[in-house]
C-alpha cells in the first residue's frame, strides 16, 4: 500500500464524496437530530399554557417564572382558540384588564378559560392549581402552608435529550462510516473501477483505504459536531477525539467488508437495514437506564459508542475505557482479514 | 389498449419487484413490524397521577374530588410504607399530609411534606408542590374570588384518551404508502437502465398502457400492504368504505410521486436521494398524529395532511362521511394532479 497513492485517491473521493446521496445525508442527518433534540419542550412532558395579557401583565411574569409549566403567549382570544383547538397548548385563558387590579382589592374577578379537548387529566389538573395558584399569589392572599420536599431512592435523573444523545452520535458514526464507504465501495464495483485498477499502480488496498479515510473524517467530524451543539464535548477533548477515530475505524472497516461482499446497492441496502436493530441495540439499551445496562457488551456497536458517552457525559478518563478501545482493535483486526480475504477471492475470481 | 398485455406487464413487475432484496425485504418485515409494533405497545393511556399518601386527616369528599379529577391515593399505613412505595416504584410522589385543622387550632405551622424518587423530574416537583398547596388551602377553607368560565374545544377525551398505537396506526399505513412510492420510482429507473422501457414501446403496449400498468401494479401493491396492517390490527372499524376510499387515494397520490421520481431518477442511488427528498417533507405533517398542534396551520399546504387527518378521524373518533368529505376532496384533487404530473414527466422522459 503507498501512503502518495492512498493521498491522491482521497482527494478525488474529497471532491467526488460531498456529490453522492449518502454524503449528504450524513451530514444533514445528525444536524436535523440534533435539532429535534435542542427542541426540549417537545419531550418535557409539561403541560402548556397559552395566555392572552397585556405585556406588562403581572399575572404573565409569575406564570412565565413557574418551571413545571411552557407559557406561550397569544395576541388575542382568536388566535388563543385556534392553538387551544390545534393542542398547542392545554389550557388557555384570557386575562382581563384590570384582573390584578379587582384581585388586589378584595372584588371577584372573571377568568375565560379554554380546555384543549385532548388534553391529559393530569396536566388541566396540574395547570389548574398552578393557575389559582397565581391568582392568589395576586390577590397577596396570605398562604399559611408550608411545602417540604425530600426525595428517596438512588437512581439518578437522566433527561430524555441526554438519553436520546447516544442515538444521535451513533447514527453520526455510522451514516458517516459505515453508510458513506459502503455504498462507495460498492458503487464502484458495480462500475469496473475495482477491476480497472488492476492495471494501474492503484492497488485495492490504497482504494479501500482512501475510501475507509473519508469515512472517517465523515463521520468524526460529524459526531464533533453533534456534541458540541448538545454541549457533550466534555473535559477531555484529545481522549474524546481518539474514542471517535476509533469507533469510525470500526465502523469503517465493517463499511468497507460489507461494499465488498454486497452484490449491488440493493443487497447493500437490505443487509443493513436488516442488521438495523443490531446495529443501533446498545443505543436503545441506554435510553432505558432500568434496563440491565451490561446487554450492551453484547452488541459490537457498544465499543464504538460506550467509549464516547464515557469520555463525554461520565468524564471518564482513558483507564475507564481502555478495555472497550481494546476489544476494538481486535475487532479492526478481524475485520482487515476478513476483507483480505474477500479481495484476494475477488482478485482470483477475475 | 391490451388488457391480456398490462396483466402481464403488471405480473412482471410484481415479480421483479419481489426480487429486489431491498424492497421485497422492507415491504414483507415492514408489514410485520408495524403490526409487532402495534401490538407490544400499551392499549391505553396512562392520564392520571399515581400519588402515596399518609394521613388520615385528609377529608375523604376531598379526596374523592381529586381522584375524579385524575389523580389515584395510594393510601399507606406509615412513612416507612409511604416511602417504600417510591423505591418499589409503586408511585413517583408521596405526600405526608397532617391534621391541618389541628395544626391551625394549636397555633403550629402547617407543613405539608412531598416524597419525590430521586429521578423525578425536577423542573416538574414546582407542579406538585403547588398542586398540594392548593389541596391545603381548600381543607383550610381559603376560597379565591375569582369566577371562571371554561370551554372544552374538541372532543372532550379527558378519561378516553386515544392510546398512541392508535394514534400510530395512520402513521404506519401512510410510511408504507410511501415506501411504496421508492419501490415504483425504482421500478420505473429499472427500465430506463435496462434500456426495456423503450423496448416495450415498440410492442402494441403503448405509453398510455405502460402508464396504466405501472399505476394498476403501484395503487394496488400500496393499497394491499395498507389493508393488510388495518385489518391486522382491527382498524377497519365500523364504516371502512371512508377509509377505504382515503387510502385509495393515498395510493394514488404515492404513484404520482414515484412516477415523478422515477422521471428524474437515473439508478438506486437516485430513486433513494430523490425519494428521501419527498419523504422528509410528506412526512412533516404525521408529526402531528403524536405530537398534535406542533406545527402551525401551514402544514395543510401539505397532501400528507388530509391523508394522515382523514385517517385519524376516521380510525380515531369515529367520524363519517360527512365529517371528512372536505379533506377527501382536497386529497383525491392533489392525487389526481401528482399523478397527472407524474405521467406528464415520465412521458417527457421516454419521447
Amino acid at each position: 500500500m503507498s501512503v502518495r497513492m492512498v493521498l491522491v485517491l482521497l482527494r478525488k473521493e474529497l471532491i467526488d464524496g460531498p456529490k453522492s446521496f449518502m454524503f449528504i445525508l450524513a451530514v444533514v442527518l445528525p444536524l436535523i437530530l440534533t435539532l429535534l433534540l435542542s427542541a426540549g419542550d417537545l419531550f418535557d412532558g409539561k403541560g402548556g399554557l397559552g395566555v392572552v395579557a397585556a405585556e406588562d401583565s403581572q399575572f404573565l411574569a409569575l406564570a412565565q417564572e413557574v418551571a413545571s409549566i411552557d407559557v406561550v403567549t397569544y395576541a388575542d382570544e382568536a388566535s388563543l382558540r385556534a392553538a387551544v383547538e390545534r393542542g398547542e397548548v392545554d389550557l388557555g385563558i384570557v386575562v382581563p384588564a384590570g384582573l390584578e387590579e379587582m384581585l388586589a382589592s378584595g372584588e371577584m374577578g372573571r377568568l375565560e378559560a379554554y380546555i384543549w379537548g385532548e388534553s391529559l387529566l393530569k396536566h388541566r389538573l396540574l395547570l389548574g392549581t398552578t393557575l389559582v395558584t397565581l391568582l392568589r399569589e395576586l390577590a397577596g392572599q396570605e398562604i399559611p402552608v408550608d411545602i417540604r420536599t425530600t426525595t428517596v431512592g438512588t437512581a439518578v435523573e437522566v433527561p430524555l435529550e441526554e438519553r436520546l444523545l447516544p442515538v444521535v452520535v451513533l447514527i453520526s458514526i455510522l451514516f458517516g462510516s459505515l453508510m458513506v464507504t459502503a455504498t462507495s465501495v460498492v458503487e464502484e464495483k458495480l462500475k469496473g473501477t475495482l477491476r480497472a485498477l488492476t492495471v494501474t499502480p492503484a492497488t485495492w488496498g490504497d482504494v479501500l483505504m482512501a475510501k475507509g479515510v473519508m469515512g472517517v473524517l465523515v463521520s468524526v467530524v460529524m459526531a464533533i459536531v453533534v456534541l458540541v451543539l448538545n454541549g457533550g464535548w466534555g473535559e477531555r477533548p484529545f481522549l474524546l477525539l481518539l474514542t471517535l477515530v476509533s469507533g469510525a475505524v470500526g465502523s469503517a472497516t465493517f463499511g468497507v467488508l460489507l461494499g465488498l461482499w454486497a452484490k449491488d446497492v440493493n443487497s447493500l441496502f437490505a443487509t443493513i437495514k436488516s442488521l438495523g436493530l443490531f446495529l443501533y441495540a446498545p443505543a436503545f439499551i441506554y435510553f432505558f437506564p432500568s434496563w440491565p445496562q451490561w446487554l450492551g457488551r453484547v452488541f459490537p456497536t457498544y465499543y464504538i459508542l460506550e467509549p464516547v458517552i464515557a469520555v463525554s457525559q461520565r468524564g471518564e478518563g482513558l483507564g475507564g475505557v481502555v478495555a472497550e478501545l481494546g476489544v476494538m482493535v481486535v475487532m479492526v483486526l478481524g475485520l482487515w482479514w476478513g476483507i483480505g480475504q474477500v479481495v484476494e477471492r475477488e482478485k482470483v475470481g477475475h | 389498449m391490451s388488457l391480456d398485455l398490462i396483466w402481464t406487464l403488471v405480473c412482471k413487475d410484481i415479480v421483479l419487484y419481489f426480487r429486489n432484496p431491498f424492497f421485497a425485504f422492507v415491504t414483507v418485515i415492514g408489514v410485520v413490524a408495524y403490526v409487532a409494533i402495534y401490538f407490544v405497545m400499551p392499549d391505553s393511556v396512562d392520564e392520571r397521577l399515581d400519588i402515596g399518601l399518609y394521613g388520615p386527616s385528609l377529608p375523604a369528599a376531598l379526596a374523592a374530588e381529586f381522584e375524579e379529577g385524575g389523580i389515584v391515593f395510594h393510601r399507606k399505613e406509615s412513612t416507612r410504607d409511604l416511602r417504600q412505595g417510591i423505591v418499589s416504584d409503586e408511585y413517583e410522589v408521596g405526600v405526608f399530609w397532617p391534621d391541618l385543622g389541628a395544626a391551625v387550632a394549636n397555633d403550629e405551622p402547617v407543613v405539608v411534606e412531598l416524597i419525590f424518587a430521586n429521578d423525578f423530574p425536577t423542573d416538574m416537583r414546582e407542579a406538585y408542590q403547588l398542586m398540594f398547596q392548593e389541596i391545603a388551602l381548600g381543607v383550610l377553607g381559603q376560597p379565591l374570588l375569582i369566577e371562571a368560565t371554561e370551554e372544552v374545544l374538541g372532543p372532550d377525551m379527558a378519561g378516553q384518551q386515544i392510546p398512541l398505537r392508535e394514534r400510530l396506526v395512520p402513521l404506519m399505513v401512510i410510511f408504507i404508502l410511501m415506501t411504496e412510492m421508492l419501490g415504483v420510482a425504482s421500478l420505473i429507473s429499472g427500465e430506463v437502465e435496462a434500456g426495456t422501457i423503450r423496448a416495450l414501446l415498440v410492442t402494441p403496449l403503448r405509453v398510455e398502457g405502460f402508464f396504466v400498468a405501472k399505476a394498476v401494479m403501484s395503487v394496488g401493491l400500496a393499497f394491499g400492504q395498507a389493508m393488510i396492517i388495518l385489518v391486522a390490527v382491527g382498524g377497519v372499524g365500523e364504516r371502512p368504505l371512508p377509509l377505504i376510499a382515503t387510502i385509495l387515494c393515498g395510493a394514488i397520490l404515492v404513484t404520482g410521486i414515484g412516477f415523478m421520481v422515477g422521471s428524474v431518477a437515473r439508478d438506486m442511488m437516485s430513486v433513494m436521494a430523490w425519494g428521501m427528498v419527498f419523504m422528509i417533507v410528506l412526512s412533516i405533517p404525521l408529526t402531528t398524529l403524536l405530537m398534535p398542534g406542533l406545527l402551525g396551520p401551514w402544514i395543510q399546504v401539505l397532501p400528507t395532511y388530509y391523508l394522515a387527518d382523514t385517517m385519524h378521524q376516521l380510525s380515531n373518533f369515529e367520524a363519517g362521511w360527512s365529517d371528512v368529505s372536505g379533506n377527501l376532496l382536497i386529497l383525491l384533487v392533489y392525487s389526481v394532479v401528482f399523478l397527472g404530473v407524474g405521467m406528464v414527466a415520465l412521458r417527457r422522459k421516454f419521447q
